[in-house]
């Protein structure tokens, strides 16, 4: 099977991280359940959209994690963390 | 934190985006309103997924999720299944074409094994006979 190129757009990147994705947009700040931003924020969604294929053209290495800042989105929150083993 | 010790299965893209169609593929159980929802009673989750068409009305999607708040995206799914932004990319040129399907499925699961070898290439395989993707865009919640 020939190999699909991805790009994962992720709000958990610490979580996301596990599972080794091939390329990751993070966008910082973004709730859990607004990967692409909130409702009705359609200039933004697409510059998030852009961004994310965007990876795909340049020049990222494997497993690359890029993090992005979007300030329309408004009031940023904490990406849910990995507990270590013990926590 | 661990990390898996599977190497990143890295696929380079080696064309245009202009000229590139692209797939949507959403952790987030995204699925049309008529098809089956997904199974949220099963605390192991459901290993499903479900095909959307490229000429799926966006007011025909919902989620069937209990691991993420999923109101932002019941009021507006293109915040976790972008299907109409990737329209409106192909309408300006940045893409070529909006694949002819698209996939969701319900991201959380204690069946890890059977979502990694069997869901996982189940979708893949998906995506690669007839919706014509060189690209596939993932999302989560």
């Amino acid at each position: 099977m020939r190999g699909i190129p991805t790009v994962l757009i992720t709000v958990s990147p610490e979580v996301s991280a596990q599972m080794r994705p091939p390329r990751a947009l993070y966008p910082k700040g973004f709730g859990v359940g607004n990967s692409l931003g909130r409702p009705g924020l359609r200039e933004l969604q697409r510059q998030v959209l852009r961004d994310a294929l965007r990876l795909l053209t340049e020049n990222t290495r494997p497993g690359q994690f890029v993090t992005r800042e979007y300030p329309d989105y408004g009031e940023q929150y904490e990406p849910p963390r990995v507990r270590a083993k013990g926590e | 934190m661990t990390l898996s010790r599977k190497c990143v299965p890295f696929t380079p893209f080696d064309g245009e985006l202009s000229k590139a169609t692209v797939a949507i593929v959403s952790a987030g159980g995204v699925h049309l309103k008529e098809q089956e929802p997904f199974n949220i009673a099963d605390e192991l989750g459901d290993l499903s997924f479900r095909v959307i068409p490229d000429d799926a009305d966006t007011s025909q999607l919902m989620v069937t999720h209990h691991h993420y708040d999923h109101a932002d995206a019941d009021s507006d799914i293109n915040v976790v299944f972008p299907l109409d932004v990737l329209r409106d990319l192909k309408e300006e040129g940045f893409i070529r074409e909006v694949a002819r399907k698209h996939v969701g499925y319900m991201g959380y699961t204690m069946q890890l094994k059977a979502m990694y070898e069997g869901t996982a290439p189940e979708i893949a395989n998906e995506i690669d006979r007839g919706s014509r993707a060189d690209v596939v865009v993932l999302t989560g919640g």
